[in-house]
């Protein structure tokens, strides 16, 4: 049997934020909400898959059920599915393939974290658990490290001077001052993100992404319940998934993730389109050497030569190729489990021109596509999204 | 001098020490840093490993006695997590061997912000009586 095309057709967003007036149940049910305003009720949802990436946050066992529980999703068979950072698009990758292979017609896909109800340094120790716990975090390699040991690399190999990532969270900033979605909803210049406290350096505060709160919904289904639902279904065209080695100095470079690069391919093979058809892209700026590496390893440039998009704008809304502008994981925020997902819903707003704000629609979206990448690297989802109508 | 189930190189882990690990860790007490070569294809791991990527056949440890390295990577950690935050800032630097291994450590003599390619040197440290660490010296 054919695989069946698959579509999203409906999704909703929590405010992103430290959300200490709710936790993992109410940021779901907030993601939900609009999904079931919009008259995707619980009884039309076949089965689901509910995902958070770092069980050590809330303390909940079985959280899936918790959440499905919660949302009134009585006898749904559901699922977690677990890998980091790209928690929320491995769920989505997961929920494509029941859909297409025919085993449900219609899946939510629900990605949410709650990170801060343990401090930052918590946090920073439970996300330093993601390295290798024998070789890597004994040494005290947190998440930004990681990111801190690529940065320093690139800018050896590349002579790439700081500002050049600065300019990348002045532009996630500016995008996320007019997201009503964004943790940290305000601008910032290039010489205070260069001059911020340094976290791991070569990175410092400006080049982190946020230990945020939130959630984020899709629902998918097969082409004609699809055409059923709505009529402005966004089609899953190509998804695309690769692996980085574990321990990062294993690794043949660090100037590019060897798993994205394989994820891409596969994606754009999928797809039958190439770097040059994609009208935006959501990519995975958990630091802003994140979203530099992103820009070469998707091939929106030659390797080393990312910084001539963000140098010359071609990143920014009106540009080339607009990249993040919903503020990126660096001012939108980084629940873990939500991230992937809400990727997913910003292609899907933008392509219906509802981005809110005029100066961050993009326009005439007909080819999106969402780069999530787990831990250092270790995992990749990319998918590759069009409009279908 | 042998290292015990709770405390390896430099730090506090959950993860559990196996004969193989403790032959390692044993090693290090007495400032000897092993690699591992496969019984089989005869690749090396730094650090080591068990079993084989390639093969999964066993790998057994010998004595690596590299110690001049370059620099090929840093970061210096300001931001720590939340069991090394009074050891804050240290520095990481991965180290590229002639051989071509590489090594993961903390580079504890430093003056001022490294250089990607600047020549290091492999040393031990003792953390305290019952566990010995490797570290990168400038
Ligand atoms: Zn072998």
């Amino acid at each position: 049997m054919m695989a069946r095309k698959v579509g999203v057709v409906a999704a909703g967003h929590a405010k992103f934020g430290k959300r200490l007036d709710a936790t993992m149940r109410e940021l779901s049910a907030e993601a939900y909400k609009p999904i079931y305003d919009a008259g995707i009720t619980q009884d039309m949802i076949d089965a689901t898959v509910l995902s958070y990436a770092a069980s050590q946050f809330t303390g909940q066992g079985a959280g899936s059920a918790l959440i499905a529980d919660y949302l009134g999703l009585h006898d749904k068979p559901h699922l977690r599915v677990e890998s980091a950072c790209t928690t929320g698009t491995a769920s989505l990758r997961a929920a494509w393939g029941m859909v297409s292979a025919g085993l449900y017609d219609t899946m939510l896909v629900l990605g949410v974290e709650q990170m801060n109800r343990v401090s930052s340094a918590k946090a920073t120790e439970y996300m330093s658990q993601a390295g290798d716990m024998r070789w890597e975090y004994p040494y005290g390699i947190s998440f930004p490290a990681f990111y801190a040991l690529m940065a320093s690399r690139y800018m050896a190999e590349y002579d790439l001077p700081h500002e050049v990532l600065s300019k990348i969270s002045v532009k996630s900033h500016h995008y996320g001052a007019q997201n009503p979605y964004a943790h940290l909803p305000r601008t910032v210049t290039v010489e205070e993100a260069h001059n911020s406290v340094p976290i791991t350096r070569p990175l410092n505060l400006y080049d982190c992404s946020l230990i945020s709160d939130g959630a984020a919904a899709v629902i998918i289904a097969a082409e004609e319940k699809a055409k059923e639902l709505t009529d402005e279904p966004m089609w899953i065209k190509g998804i695309g998934a690769g692996a980085s080695s574990m321990m990062i100095q294993d690794r043949d470079s660090l100037t590019s993730i060897p798993g994205a690069k394989t994820a891409a391919k596969a994606a754009y093979e999928m797809a039958g389109v190439g770097p040059e058809d994609i009208d935006m892209a959501q990519v995975h700026d958990c630091f802003t050497i994140a979203e530099l590496i992103a820009y070469e390893d998707l091939g929106f440039a030659e390797p080393g030569e990312g910084r001539e998009l963000i140098e010359n704008k071609e990143v920014y809304h009106d540009g080339a190729i607009p990249v993040n502008c919903d503020g990126g994981l660096k001012s939108k925020g980084h629940p873990l489990g939500a991230t992937g997902v809400s990727m997913v819903y910003e292609i899907y707003s933008q392509m219906r021109g509802e981005a809110k704000e005029p100066s961050r629609q993009i326009d005439d979206v007909q080819i999106g596509l969402a780069h999530n990448v787990g831990q250092s690297g270790q995992f990749v989802n990319i998918f590759i999204l069009e409009r279908g109508w | 001098m042998a290292a015990t189930d709770e405390v390896y190189l430099g730090y506090t882990t959950d993860e559990a020490t196996t004969p193989f690990f403790r032959e390692f860790l044993d090693a290090l007490a007495e400032e000897t840093l092993m690699k591992s070569v496969c019984t089989e294809c005869g690749r090396e791991y730094l650090p080591p490993r068990e079993y084989c990527q390639d093969d999964l056949s066993k790998c057994e440890l010998k004595e690596f006695k590299e110690r001049e390295a370059k620099l090929y990577s840093y970061t210096i950690v300001d931001f720590a997590p939340e069991t090394l935050s009074s050891k804050a800032p240290y520095v990481v630097g991965i180290g590229e061997f002639p051989s071509g291994l590489r090594l993961t450590a903390h580079i504890t003599n430093l003056m001022s912000v490294p250089e990607v390619g600047m020549d290091m040197k492999l040393a031990f440290d003792e953390v305290d009586e019952r566990l010995v660490t490797y570290k990168w010296l400038v």
